[in-house]
């Protein structure tokens, strides 16, 4: 239990390193940090609640395995976020959905999807009405901390596609967010 | 100006997550999979080793080894007690050093278990 406390306090790299070196605890302490917001991101994303669920599962086996790549020059968050995002991404083309965000879908809204989060955020509330192109987009670049050539590339998008989707999506965004019922956040911050 | 101030107010709220009421039993299961793929690794590991020493300890047997080492010890006995005798004659290397068969299935022992012991390493190490 001590070894726990003491890994607590830790900072993300020490505890990638810690990992990589087979620390199974130390890793476990990193998904206790960031799952909530891996989790956030894919459903963000337009995965379902079961489906983030297993996508984040699959994010931290997967950075677990590769852990040794981060080197600590970026933050883990946006390192494993981006791993999960790239996995989601590969599911929904493997299940032949990415067309859908292929597609400009202009004024077609993705469905609002039930979610069992304790707190919803005035953000999650305006992306769901984004249509799925756009949401994919602006997640990606804002959520995940990719460029737009990496999005493009990830979602096999021509790069003018990917900017029309993002700059369509923030001025959505920003008329929504900018009603004063949305203007404060009640999620709470992650570590890292 | 405002559309930069925009965007980072929107990586901001982005990285804030909401709270899950599940968040305790999402972490255990991670670490379940963790613990249960590292299980298997470990079995997979061991019996990778083991196969390995089964196959290297039977063709060691199957090309006779153990006599060819025998007679190998044999051949070099006397060669050492042809060159002991030159230097001291009348003593003999036979009541010093023992050829029995038992040395020799000792060191094939330890030689499969060694083996045994450098696969582990070297799949583990892959």
């Amino acid at each position: 239990m001590s070894g726990l406390q003491s890994l607590v306090s830790h900072h993300d790299v020490d505890l990638a390193n810690l990992a990589a070196a087979g620390d199974r605890r130390a890793f476990g302490e990193l998904v206790r940090r960031h799952a909530a917001g891996v989790r956030s991101l894919l459903r963000r994303m337009g995965a379902t609640p079961s489906e983030a669920d297993d996508v984040a599962q699959d994010t931290f086996l997967t950075a677990f395995e590769s852990v040794s790549e981060f080197r600590g020059e970026g933050a883990f968050a946006g390192w494993v976020k981006k791993i999960a995002a790239r996995l989601y991404i590969r599911r929904i083309r493997r299940e032949k959905r990415l067309a859908m965000i292929a597609a400009e879908s202009v004024g077609e809204e993705a469905p609002l999807q039930k979610t069992d989060a304790v707190t919803r955020m005035a953000l999650d509330d305006a992306l769901i009405q984004l249509p799925l192109g756009e949401r994919m987009a602006v997640t990606l670049c804002y959520g995940a901390g990719m460029s737009h050539s990496e999005a493009a590339e990830a979602l096999n998008l021509p790069l003018g596609t990917v900017k029309s989707h993002v700059k369509r999506g923030l001025e959505k965004l920003k008329a929504r967010l900018a009603t004063p019922d949305n203007s404060a956040p009640t999620g709470r911050l992650a570590h890292g | 100006m405002a559309d930069l101030e925009f965007e980072r107010r929107l990586e901001r709220e982005f990285a804030q997550s909401a709270a899950f009421s599940d968040e305790a039993a999402f972490c255990r299961s991670v670490e379940a999979r963790l613990n249960q793929g590292w299980t298997l690794r470990r079995w997979l590991i061991g019996a990778s080793g083991v196969t390995g020493g089964v196959i290297g300890a039977s063709q060691l047997f199957m090309t006779d080894f153990i006599h060819r080492v025998a007679d190998l010890s044999q051949g070099s006995t006397r060669l050492l007690e042809s060159s002991v005798s030159q230097i001291r004659p009348g003593v003999s290397l036979l009541g010093l050093v023992s050829t029995d068969q038992i040395v020799v299935w000792v060191a094939a022992g330890l030689a499969i278990v060694a083996i045994g012991f450098v696969l582990t390493r070297v799949i583990e190490e892959i």
